[in-house]
């Protein structure tokens, strides 16, 4: 991923130098570091062999609800963010209880769980958008060292999840059940509590993103969240996360968002169609997935050409 | 009370003066699209996911109420569903509503529907979105919009501003929009060859969703030094992404769109910083609806119909003389309210909840 990235920064120099002009950076990062949280709240569902289907709700229910309830008023910016993260974490907790606990579909539980998120946001907003306040706007958009505060966030949160999964007791737990939920059950670690607080964890992760995003939007509308549900499946692909669960790659996954937001200013910079930025796009990302995804037949090939029966049982078993 | 017995007779010719005056206030009053039968009236939307539509609905609930004979005022919201969309037209028809006014989003998906409801009696007026079909076979009359004379406007005052050309900016919204198309068409019918579109043809998709505004015109920024105009037809997504000048510390262009507080009060802040940061809009076009409810009304209601079935969303401000207004902005009331619309400010304050 990052050759991959690295090169299309090679790319976008030499066709379009506009795209990592220096303006243009500080603009379009804000976004790319708003998926990248979201991926890796979608990456932790992944691990677990999940789907997420609930993106698109919980980032746009934090959006709303970071914007409608203080309608303007900086004093009531707190209790809508708290009350933003109460919504979205029993979201999840709803998931969760579907997918660990009660074993339905994670594709069916979590689209349920998003036609309920909307049904909330149409509820809070009426599907009207509200302006952003200024604090929230100053949190989102104020610039530390060039990078806008929501660029460093996300570096926060990848360095939190990097910490959690990789060196605490319970990281190494979450990845090993998602790599091998009957292992982890035979030696008696609590897979299903493991299953359900991905999900948790993840609707956390996009309020965040959710209230990121209302402030770098003035004017965000009802359903800001809706633009992000396939990119944060592709992060986490492109990572190398297997979709089957398991080893789950942080570092990467913000990478990918990095990878996919220059690319669509890639195709914007070059000011072809928009039909054809969709299709650089689209044939970016399918490259992107096959290196990762394809089975390359180097083994089966030798297996075929060895004549001895027994020759072949032994490559097989090595 | 105890009236004396002279004063009575003072009283009664009072009284009576009163109640005669009141009744020709009445009758002049009311419009005369407005006839004596009786009708019950309802606004099918295709999505009504913003305030833009909360506005329009108030404003069709406030025309309709100029008229005693509209006995009721019924809304349904598709939710940009098509199927949806359907059910609501035929539904409403079976409940009895005789006039129906529709924004139909889904386009021509929703004409046998509409042409079904006709056949059997009703008054459909859809208006706005092209729905295909014909007046008079498919529905009563369509009530459009003149984009393209949006787009007339937006060129005269770009070519006056800029006698000499300009590199512009054209964003719209989804891929293939029919509004974008229009207003292109009148833009080029007013300018020149030397005023070139930096754009890709025929506009920057943004699908007017204020994030993606944002990015394409980072891209747009980044890549053009020398932006003379921005053309949006939806001025209030802008907003958010007019500070990235900031970033590449350039000064904010002129721009030409359409009407919205939270733009109005924008400039009012920013134009001192920004040399050439010049505002011209048109009405963001509210008012659309109160043609294609005066034509449903009068068609219902045996009342004499509008001169035209065209609305022309009217010139709203310009910050460079002032006329026909100079930039507005209540910085006291919500940013996503229209200060073009003839609804007044508060009440659009209050049509959108807040």
């Amino acid at each position: 991923m990052v050759c991959a990235t690295a090169v299309l920064f090679v790319v976008c120099f030499v066709f379009a130098p506009s795209s990592v002009a220096t303006g243009a950076l500080a603009g379009s990062l804000p976004f790319a570091a708003i998926l990248a949280i979201v991926g890796l709240g979608q990456m932790l569902v992944v691990q677990q062999g999940g789907f997420d289907l609930s993106v698109a709700g919980g980032v746009s229910l934090a959006v709303v609800i970071a914007t409608h309830l203080p309608a303007g008023h900086d004093s009531a910016l707190l209790p809508a963010v708290v009350a933003a993260f109460v919504c979205t974490a029993l979201a999840g907790a709803c998931n969760g209880l579907m997918v660990g606990f009660l074993r339905l579909n994670a594709i069916v539980a979590t689209i349920g769980t998003n036609a309920l998120l909307y049904g909330a946001i149409f509820a809070i907003s009426g599907g009207v958008p509200e302006a952003t306040t200024n604090l929230l706007a100053a949190i989102a958009t104020d610039s530390v060292f060039g990078l806008e505060n929501t660029v460093w966030f996300a570096l926060l949160i990848l360095l939190l999840v990097l910490f959690v999964v990789k060196k605490t007791v319970i990281g190494r737990r979450f990845e090993l059940i998602g790599a091998n939920p009957l292992a982890a059950r035979a030696m008696g670690l609590k897979v299903r509590r493991h299953q359900a607080m991905a999900y948790v964890f993840a609707q956390l992760l996009y309020c965040v993103a959710g209230i990121l995003l209302a402030g770098i939007t003035a004017q965000p509308t009802a359903y800001q969240g809706d633009s992000l549900l396939l990119p944060s499946v592709a992060v986490v692909v492109l990572a190398g996360t297997s979709l089957l669960g398991g080893r789950g790659y942080p570092v990467s996954t913000v990478i990918a968002a990095l990878f996919l937001n220059q690319l669509s200013q890639f195709a914007l910079a070059v000011g072809v169609p928009y039909s054809a930025q969709t299709i650089i796009q689209a044939l970016a990302l399918g490259f992107g997935i096959a290196v990762y995804s394809l089975r390359w037949p180097a083994r089966p090939l030798q297996i075929n050409k060895s004549k001895d029966p027994e020759e072949r049982d032994e490559l097989v078993a090595s | 009370m105890n009236l004396s017995l002279p004063k009575l007779p003072l009283a009664l010719a009072a009284a009576a003066t009163v109640i005669a005056l009141t009744a020709a206030h009445a009758q002049a009053a009311t419009p005369s699209w407005c006839g004596p039968k009786k009708t019950q009236l309802a606004l099918l939307d295709g999505f009504g996911g913003n305030s833009w539509r909360e506005i329009t609905r108030a404003s069709a609930a406030e025309e309709a109420a100029k008229c005693p004979s509209v006995t009721s005022f019924d809304y349904s919201n598709a939710q940009g569903n098509t199927a949806k969309a359907i059910s609501d037209i035929k539904s409403m028809a079976a409940r009895g509503v005789k006039a129906l006014v529709v924004f139909g989003d889904s386009g021509p998906a929703i004409l046998p529907a509409l042409t079904s409801v006709y056949h059997a009696g009703d008054v459909v007026v859809p208006y706005r979105v092209n729905v295909g079909g014909k007046a008079g076979v498919n529905y009563t009359q369509f009530v459009g919009s003149s984009f393209e004379n949006d787009g007339k406007n937006w060129g005269d005052w770009i070519k006056k501003n800029f006698p000499n050309g300009a590199k512009m900016l054209f964003l719209s919204g989804p891929a293939g929009n029919s509004q974008g198309e229009e207003e292109l068409a009148g833009l080029k019918s007013v300018l020149g060859s030397n005023y070139t579109f930096l754009n890709p043809a025929p506009y920057d998709v943004t699908n007017w969703d204020p994030a993606l505004t944002q990015q394409v015109l980072t891209s747009e920024i980044s890549k053009h030094p020398d932006i003379n105009v921005i053309i949006s037809d939806f001025g209030p997504s802008l907003v958010g992404a007019l500070p990235v000048f900031q970033k590449f510390h350039r000064s904010i262009p002129a721009i030409v769109t359409s009407d919205g507080n939270s733009l109005g009060c924008f400039w009012e802040q920013h134009h001192k910083s920004n040399p050439d940061f010049k505002l011209f809009t048109v009405a963001t076009g509210n008012d659309n609806v109160r043609l294609a409810v005066q034509w449903a009304v009068a068609e219902a209601t045996g009342g004499k119909v509008p001169d035209t079935n065209m609305f022309r969303a009217p010139v709203f401000e310009n910050s460079v003389t002032g006329k026909p207004n100079p930039v507005e902005c209540r910085s006291d009331l919500p940013g996503n309210i229209y200060l073009s619309a003839q609804m007044s400010a508060n009440a659009q304050a209050k049509a959108i909840n807040q």
